[in-house]
């Protein structure tokens, strides 16, 4: 039986005078591929913040590793590698490629221990999973968008985490390069055997990909395989506006419509 | 110039000199990463209206001094943290504020006291024996400090949410950084003095910065360019009669624009320094 990593069991999350979550009740297994979808403000990435132990349910709880997410320590931290959502990295900022990756030894190593030979296999081993060992020592900010993202994930692998948290991986950057971070998203899940928790705005992107959907508005709307939950009145519910499923896209009704 | 340095008073001033160089420049690695420039100005102040409250009420002045920085130092991190209003405001109003303090205790003592105004501007070349050994204890204290935390220190430096996401205590780190601040400048008010204490954290960092994609290296370049400019101003100030404070400062300033003109940064492809 598939043990059940992260479950929430009605829980509510928010900021004083702001419900960001409410009572959301959802396991999410071991090696699962989970896909999260919904619009702007839905509570996306307070989801994430919580599953970080960022955030303290204001009702409800929430369970991670069997441990309550308010009791997390660094350790617990540890094992979820999380890529956050793109920001505006400063290009001039005095980094290299092996050493942002370290950084994901950090936590896992704990205070008052340097990083030895073997923080620096496991580093380098995360950077050739995504392809880029040949820039370990290239400047960061000389990068472009696509393998600075690909860096990141490297540094969430270098954690050795169980569980992988990434938040809006492919939102800024170009249509090819997206594909190629779903491609090494998808097979670091099936060769790494990692869970994998994705929040995303490109649900065709992901939608071959993932063994679930879940689909937020502040509440959950529904959680289940893509085609159970890509249904046009979930969607409308959600989105607010009519929405259809092509056999490889999801448009909107009017654009649908017009481009037939 | 072989001469002068058989003199005590040279010899110590060359080592404080040194001692400062290196840890402001060390913490002025992880100011400049993490964005916290102006914290470094604020508590010079607010550690100078410590030591203008120690002379008046005739207590030493370094205790006080490191009470009124860290107490700066902790409500600006408060502020910045809360984001109730901008650093750089919450920064302004503590750094204006404290000025004020230290120029009410000074308007409030009798007479003139030269020893005040030696802080305000630093005399490296008057530092006793009993000041030599305060900032060498301060300076092996923050320099042990970082050196145990470094590795914490560089990725908040580099990005405080994901380090806290990673397991790291970034907030108590955050905090342990702005301590060691306030420590640094203590440690700096008697060579430099408290108006030019900000340049000696700021400055060599920033040169640093300029002349490598490497954190690392960024640190080793940053310690030998402040420990240059503080020996190498001292020896400035002696050999030509100048206020040594200032002659550390605009030698640094000096290094800091040759390094602007020779940064790789400035290249179109950015190569690793």
């Amino acid at each position: 039986m598939t043990k059940t990593i992260i479950r929430f069991a009605h829980a509510t999350f928010g900021f004083p005078g702001v419900i960001a979550l409410q009572d959301i009740s959802l396991d999410i297994a071991e090696g699962e591929f989970v896909g999260v979808i919904g619009p702007n403000g839905s509570g996306k990435t307070t989801l994430c913040r919580a599953v970080l132990g960022l955030m303290e349910p204001m009702g409800g709880s929430l369970q991670i590793f069997d441990c309550a997410c308010q009791e997390l320590r660094c350790h617990h931290r540890a094992r979820i590698g999380y890529l956050p959502q793109k920001g505006t990295l400063d290009r001039n900022f005095p980094i290299t490629v092996l050493e942002a990756v370290m950084m994901g030894r950090y936590g896992a190593l704990g205070l008052f221990r340097r990083p030895t030979g073997r923080d620096r296999e496991i580093a380098l081993d995360a950077l050739n999973n995504v392809g880029m060992q040949d820039h370990r020592d290239s400047a960061l900010g000389g990068l472009s968008g696509g393998q600075q993202q690909r860096v990141f994930i490297a540094r969430a692998l270098a954690q050795q985490p169980e569980v992988l948290l990434l938040d809006e991986p492919t939102t800024g950057i170009d249509i090819t390069t997206q594909h190629s971070v779903v491609d090494l998203i998808r097979r670091l899940h099936q060769d790494l055997k990692l869970t994998i928790l994705l929040i995303t705005h490109d649900i065709n992107m992901i939608r071959p990909h993932v063994d679930r959907l879940v689909l937020l508005k502040t509440r959950l709307y529904a959680a289940g395989p893509p085609d159970e939950v890509l249904r046009p009145d979930l969607l409308r519910q959600v989105y607010g506006k009519d929405l259809v499923i092509t056999e490889k896209d999801l448009v909107i009704v009017e654009d649908y419509h017009h481009h037939r | 110039m072989v001469e002068m340095l058989a003199y005590e008073f040279m010899q110590r001033s060359l080592l404080a000199a040194a001692l400062v160089g290196a840890v402001c420049s060390v913490i002025g690695v992880f100011v400049v990463l993490r964005g916290l420039a102006f914290v470094g100005a604020g508590t010079a102040h607010a550690a100078f209206a410590g030591v203008a409250f120690a002379y008046l009420v005739g207590l030493p002045p370094l205790p006080l001094a490191v009470v009124f920085g860290l107490v700066t130092v902790w409500i600006t991190g408060v502020m910045e943290e809360q984001g109730r209003m901008k650093l750089d405001v919450s920064i302004g109003i503590l750094y204006t504020a404290t000025m004020a303090l230290a120029i009410l205790f000074i308007g409030l003592m009798k007479g003139y006291n030269a020893e005040v105004y030696g802080y305000l501007f630093g005399s490296v070349l008057s530092v006793t024996p009993e000041e030599l050994r305060a900032i060498l204890l301060l300076s092996l204290i923050v320099m042990g400090v970082l050196l145990a935390f470094s590795k914490e220190l560089y990725f908040i430096a580099f990005d405080q949410e994901m380090a806290e996401a990673s397991g790291v205590p970034a907030r108590r780190i955050f905090y342990l950084l702005l301590t060691l601040v306030a420590l640094t400048v203590v440690v700096s008010l008697k060579t430099v003095g408290a108006i030019l204490v900000f340049a000696m954290i700021l400055i060599p960092a920033s040169t640093a910065y300029q002349l490598t994609h490497s954190l690392s290296r960024m640190t080793a370049y940053a310690v030998t360019i402040g420990v240059a400019s503080a020996v190498g101003g001292v020896l400035l100030s002696y050999v030509w009669d100048l206020p040594s404070g200032p002659a550390i400062v605009l030698l640094a300033t000096t290094l800091f624009f040759l390094s602007v003109l020779l940064s790789p940064k400035r290249l179109r492809r950015v190569t690793v320094g």
